[in-house]
């Protein structure tokens, strides 16, 4: 196929935190709010003049420094946004958004306070916490923490407006903004897709990373392009499978994953685009802030959410992405000392395949993956597998 | 004055319904196991083993009868008068238990012989109520096996104790144990595999152990039982080895090495079903950590008829203002769905009345803090510290039988104060100390070994600084609000969630409030909540000039850290930084890999 124009331009967004369009929005007047956690709606960060950024650690190396403070047993994703943040690298951070959902997470964002790490004068940090099921009370918990740690601490200490109607307008260019991410990845249910995993990951992660104003007109020009873009006369890829599991902010492992012949057609993990892509219906007869809740509650597929149909709900998820996209197989993955998906990897990698009859390939990975020889090897061992199963249902014909 | 009757004696007369065709079954596999185990076993090897212990107690009562007849007649008498001093002697390699029991001299070797004669006879009494699920609980559960050496486990925790250190910790040790058993004997009939008392379980709804037990006493005519404290928990303290195979079975399963074997054991005991089925309901909870939240899918998946209540608290409890009133939401739900699983009414005057206990236990326990702050503090140790942790968390004021003890307890401590005696010997009174983060002390016998071999007197470990306020006893509302503060400040929790505030400026805080300048600071390599802060709790110790030993261990797995690794680390320290002399040289190099 031919390349993507803004491909080279996507891949370079997402080399730094600090990228060209964080640096021109911030430029413009527009106050930047570092989040990492799908539980913070980011919508509620992009009201009046803020814009959201969800924090990566690209290129990492070695990340000394934190395991120091937070020991070599730790999320090595907590791990490197504390490393990168003590080596100054989120210095154009106005504030730091955080939830107390995960401790790693939660304990790398204290660090952020505790070493003081940023210099602004107006820096903070603030720290949510998190409902574990959805019933009324939680809801109206989760509002309470949004107002409380977000929207009052922006409008005291930056003089932001967040007024329904300003969240509502947040909401409308949030909408447009997923459509157009969404009708890309409708493309990926095609046989023959006309886009690949790894370009899909781009395009979906700076849709998280850079300012969604800045970012939109290049979205949907992709999207045009797309939609006329011839895909090669025979696809390449040996196997289709769809990937599940904890945060995944590295393009490289896709690439990998593709590289050795499987392509990926669905991104249901942190930093993808399920969840975290569907638009967000609002009625007028209610507050836009509970709503908002209230879909972020309802779409989030974290493990961390406990009650019985969310169990469900993730595994209805997975096995409804795999049929939609046809996937071959599931790979099921969990970053490293990720406790909550450690846990869920574990079981429910077992219970696609029991019960619900997927290939699963189960694996724990580094924060950073792409030179993984040890990851290369299971990937094509699981393509193969996949490949021998399609032979066997062709009835031997090969 | 009518006598208190506790526990229900329904629970006591609830009708079993042994299945006897599938305990036949059960029965054929298990002798199946022990065949096989007979025919594998090297009976020359197993001969040789009996001679050489043999020997090897004929060896070491010469060697006693050697060193007591080269002391003088003052050091004769007080060895007789005042116990023995050389407590290494009580290890040997390869051996699962202590080769005897201490001499204390006579009194108190008196005093400890009729406390174990007072357990024994309480734990006969307890398991004849129903014997035979009770026993029957051995064919079918590993772990059962070792509450038969709980005695093993007294013995462990009140090592090198004299005077009224020893008798508190006999007089808490006995309402531990009295809880134990009983409730073994209740999970037992209700156990659907075992006693199946469809009656039991009608009256029966369980917990998760990270989960505290006072939200049961608002319902009097219900039992509730920790699902995974007696399968799990408390019998690894008894026995470090015993969860081993659950761990190797959830790993084996997928479950990454890297988690805590706390809930890593209990998802284990689900994969291989050695967990009893039972109760009407199950409430799990999202409690004290990641690892912890996530064991109630295995739960769900092993019992599938078993409905599960999620009661999940806020983790960022210190906003308050924001937070509490969800999760006492929670808690009324959490009371609806045990009414109508169980089709039991919640009784507000049951659980005042409780309350209004567990607050005079909150001021009796305050009473043993300001003694233990003190210079001479009176009751400290491993029963204690166990004490502790299952009055706040599992007994919270429910069991009538217990104020009496612990008031028996508080006078023992005062007078004993008032006395001026020393809680160890006075010899072993070197230095002050408190432990900070998840504690290792039962499996290793930590803090009873630190006081015997180097001196070093733990006055108070993290999981005993929770919650002191009085619980709300009139305003309905306000009191489940308090509940809800209680329960997010449960062991663990208090410190370990909410803000690093909670366990770094804390243990800074409680230091100062001990005047203990050296901290036993337990490194549970799985634990990421503590984990997270070593450096800061390294760095600002050091500024402080606090004496930090650092420990690593593994809860119940001495696979990744031994317990002799663990006391290393402390003879390194105080042999290279403080340039100390063991109190008993004994102590400093033992073999206890296989030990209980």
């Amino acid at each position: 196929m031919k390349d993507l124009k803004h491909l080279i331009y996507f891949e370079r967004l997402l080399e730094n935190a600090d990228n060209e369009l964080v640096e021109k929005a911030k430029a413009e007047g527009g106050i930047c709010l570092g989040y990492t956690c799908f539980h913070i709606p980011e919508v509620l960060l992009n009201v009046g003049n803020c814009f959201s950024t969800r924090l990566r650690a690209p290129n990492t190396g070695s990340i000394d420094i934190a395991t120091y403070y937070m020991s070599n047993y730790t999320c090595e994703y907590a791990r490197a946004l504390l490393e990168r943040a003590i080596e100054g690298g989120y210095q154009f951070l106005d504030a730091l958004i955080g939830v107390d959902a995960c401790s790693m997470m939660n304990r790398s964002m204290e660090h952020f306070e505790i070493l003081k790490v940023n210099s602004n004068p107006k820096f903070f940090v603030t720290h949510c916490d998190m409902p574990f099921k959805i019933t009324d009370y939680t809801v109206a918990g989760y509002v309470r923490q949004m107002e409380a740690h977000v929207l009052s601490q922006l409008h005291d200490v930056f003089g932001v407006d967040v007024s329904d109607e300003a969240i509502r307008a947040a909401v409308a260019e949030h909408n447009e903004m997923c459509r157009v991410i969404s009708e890309i990845r409708e493309m990926r249910k095609a046989d023959n897709p006309v886009i690949t995993g790894y370009e899909f990951h781009l395009i979906n992660l700076v849709s998280y990373v850079c300012p969604t104003k800045l970012i939109l007109p290049y979205l949907k020009e992709t999207l045009e392009e797309l939609k006329k873009r011839k895909p090669d006369r025979k696809s390449p890829f040996r196997a289709r499978v769809a990937i599940v599991g904890s945060e995944i902010d590295d393009p490289n492992l896709t690439k990998l994953i593709e590289d050795v012949g499987a392509l990926v057609v669905s991104d249901r993990y942190c930093f993808g685009s399920t969840p975290g892509r569907e638009v967000i219906e609002l009625k007028d007869d209610e507050p836009a802030l509970p709503q908002i809740c209230r879909h972020y509650m309802e779409v989030s597929e974290c493990a961390r959410y406990i009650s019985d149909e969310k169990v469900l709900q993730r595994r209805e998820t997975a096995d409804r992405l795999a049929k939609e996209f046809n996937a071959e197989g599931i790979i099921y993955e969990q970053m490293k000392y990720c406790d909550y998906w450690g846990f869920e990897r574990a079981l429910v990698s077992h219970i696609m395949h029991d019960e619900y009859g997927w290939p699963v390939l189960s694996i724990d990975r580094l924060y950073n993956n792409g030179n993984s020889g040890q990851l290369r090897t299971r990937v094509q061992a699981f393509v193969e597998s996949l490949e021998i199963k399609r032979i066997h249902k062709e009835g031997g014909k090969a | 004055m009518a006598k208190i009757q506790y526990p229900n004696p329904k629970f006591w007369k609830a009708k079993d319904n042994i299945d006897w065709k599938k305990q036949g079954a059960n029965l054929k596999e298990v002798m199946g196991i022990f065949g096989e185990m007979l025919k594998e076993t090297d009976w020359q090897a197993f001969g040789k083993g009996v001679v050489d212990t043999l020997k090897a107690d004929g060896e070491r009562i010469k060697g006693e009868y050697r060193d007591f007849m080269a002391l003088d007649n003052a050091g004769k008498l007080d060895r007789i008068l005042n116990g023995e001093r050389s407590l290494g002697r009580l290890y040997r390699k390869g051996a699962m238990a202590t080769v005897r029991r201490e001499w204390r001299g006579v009194k108190d070797t008196a005093y400890d012989f009729w406390e174990w004669a007072r357990m024994w006879g309480m734990l006969l009494m307890t398991f004849s109520k129903d014997l035979i699920p009770a026993m029957n609980s051995a064919l079918w559960y590993r772990w059962m096996i070792s509450y038969f050496c709980c005695h093993g486990f007294m013995d462990k925790n009140i090592m090198g104790l004299r005077g009224s250190n020893l008798r508190m910790s006999h007089e808490v040790t006995y309402q531990i144990f009295r809880y134990v058993a009983e409730n073994l004997v209740f999970l037992s009939k209700a156990d659907r595999k075992n006693g199946n008392s469809t009656e039991l379980n009608k009256m029966l709804f369980t917990f998760d152990e990270m989960t505290m037990g006072q939200i049961a006493a608002g319902f009097p005519d219900l039992l509730a039982i920790p699902h995974q404290l007696l399968p799990m928990f408390l019998v690894s303290e008894i026995d470090q080895l015993v969860c081993i195979p659950y761990i190797d079975a959830v790993e084996s399963y997928g479950l990454p090495s890297d988690t805590c074997p706390v809930p890593s054991s209990e998802c284990g005991a689900l994969v291989i079903d050695a967990l009893p089925d039972m109760g009407s309901l199950f409430i799990s909870s999202s409690m004290p950590c990641d690892g912890s939240t996530m064991a109630s899918s295995y739960f769900a998946r092993r019992f599938p008829d078993i409905p599960v209540f999620h009661l999940c608290f806020p983790v960022r409890y210190l906003d308050d203002e924001n937070t509490v009133q969800m999760a006492a939401e929670d808690i009324k739900a959490c009371i609806k769905a045990i009414e109508d699983a169980t089709g039991a009414k919640w009784s507000w005057d049951a659980y005042f009345t409780a309350m209004k206990r567990f607050n005079h236990e909150t001021d009796l326990e305050l009473q043993k803090w300001e003694i233990n702050k003190s210079a001479r503090p009176q009751f400290i140790g491993p029963s204690y510290e166990l004490f502790r942790k299952w009055n706040y968390e599992m007994d919270g004021g429910i069991d009538p039988r217990v104020i009496p003890s612990m008031e028996k307890v508080n006078k023992m401590l005062l007078k004993a104060y008032e006395n001026g005696e020393t809680a160890w010997p006075e010899r072993k009174m070197k230095y002050r100390g408190i432990v900070w983060s998840c504690p290792a002390h039962y499996y290793a016998n930590f803090s009873n070994w630190l006081a015997n071999c180097w001196g070093i007197n733990i006055l108070v470990e993290m999981e005993s600084l929770n919650f002191t306020k009085h619980l709300e006893t009139e305003d309905k509302e306000e009191a489940l609000r308090d509940l809800a503060r209680l329960y997010e400040r449960m062991v663990m929790r208090r410190h370990t969630n909410g803000g690093y505030q909670n366990v770094v400026d804390e243990c800074w805080r409680q230091v100062e409030a001990w005047n203990a300048p050296l901290v036993i600071m337990y490194q549970n390599v799985a634990c990421k909540n503590m984990a997270t802060v070593q450096g800061l709790l390294d760095e600002q110790g050091r500024q402080r000039g606090y004496d930090l030993i650092w420990v690593e261990h593994d809860l119940m797995d001495p696979r990744t850290v031994s317990r002799r690794t663990m006391r290393d680390k402390v003879n390194e320290y105080m042999r290279t930084v403080k340039h100390a002399e063991p109190v008993d040289p004994s102590l400093v190099e033992f073999e206890d890999e296989v030990c209980m």
